[in-house]
């Protein structure tokens, strides 16, 4: 569909509520192209989550990916799963927002959290989170 | 380009929501395709809702407002997602929290509190949107009205009483205020 010197990538998006880290690699997933964490952009540690440093994560990766050569990525989101929550932290959305923003074109959207197909006991104890 | 990508992604939704999207005569979900200009295919019989659309974004949206319509937002509430690009919908699952359904009756109860009124508060005070619907609580909200929101819902869960955590709101409120100074100063 594209010439031949158009190059997609993946952007593999980890947003858990505590942080968020994007890493872009080749359409393999095997070679890092570049990638960014919450604690790059920002100084409090309770800010490596919000969605503000998400932006400027994706904005700097975007760059990035574009020197080299990359004009659109593919995304694979990810929520921390197996034992913990399997939806995304508040820093995906923004991250895609702004990737596209930066001009990045975007692919296929995935959802790659890893659910267990029962696995191990979530955290908690026997008697649940007592209240 | 030549090849114009669509994406298409798929939700399950509670059997008894399924009417809620869908509206009177399809209007709701004619408002929905309208608004973020995708296209949905609802399958009854299997629950399962596929929304198919140019714009990955738009879809990933459709995607948020059709989940909150599913914990049991009005369509209405639910479309707030599109008002601002921040909006976020954030659910919590009460399941790890308790296990009987008498359990889960007493958490709920004092989270929507006599007549709404707690519910309404937290709503009042922090701008964020709650929907109480089966074993989990939905917020729809900026991020720093959800991570308020979310403390306050906690706090409830936790079993402080109501006047706690109406002051602690009360006090992120006053908070919140020199919080937007200093970011941008």
């Amino acid at each position: 569909m594209a010439a031949e010197n158009e190059k997609w990538g993946i952007a593999h998006i980890f947003a858990s509520f505590n942080n968020t880290i994007i890493t872009v690699t080749d359409l393999s997933g095997a070679e890092t192209v570049t990638k960014s964490s919450g604690g790059m952009v920002v100084k409090q540690a309770r800010n490596e989550s919000s969605p503000y440093a998400a932006m400027q994560m994706a904005t700097n990766v975007a760059h990035n990916a574009r020197d080299k050569g990359i004009v659109g990525v593919h995304v694979k989101v990810r929520a921390p799963g197996r034992g913990k929550q399997r939806s995304p932290g508040p820093g995906a959305q923004a991250a895609i927002r702004a990737l596209a923003r930066a001009g990045m074109r975007i692919g296929r959207i995935e959802d790659v959290t890893p659910v267990p197909h029962d696995g191990i006991r979530t955290k908690g104890g026997k008697r649940g989170r007592r209240v | 380009m030549v090849n114009t990508m669509t994406t298409i992604q798929e939700v399950k939704v509670t059997a008894s929501r399924i009417a809620v999207i869908i509206g009177k005569g399809g209007a709701t979900k004619g408002l929905i395709e309208e608004k973020t200009g995708t296209e949905l295919a609802i399958d009854s019989a299997e629950g399962t809702v596929t929304v198919e659309g140019e714009d990955a974004l738009s879809v990933l949206r459709t995607i948020e407002i059709i989940k909150a319509i599913n914990r049991g937002f009005s369509p209405e509430r639910a479309l707030l997602l599109l008002e601002d690009e921040d909006m976020l919908l954030e659910i919590i699952d009460l399941s790890g929290v308790c296990t009987t359904t008498k359990q889960m009756e007493r958490i709920r109860g004092r989270i929507i509190g006599k007549g709404g009124r707690a519910r309404a508060q937290i709503e009042d005070m922090t701008g964020a949107a709650i929907s109480v619907h089966g074993k989990t609580i939905a917020l729809i909200g900026m991020p720093e009205q959800l991570k308020v929101a979310r403390a306050a819902v906690d706090m409830l869960l936790e079993g402080l009483p109501h006047e706690t955590v109406f002051s602690f709101l009360d006090r992120k409120k006053k908070e919140a205020k020199t919080d937007i100074l200093e970011y941008y100063y």
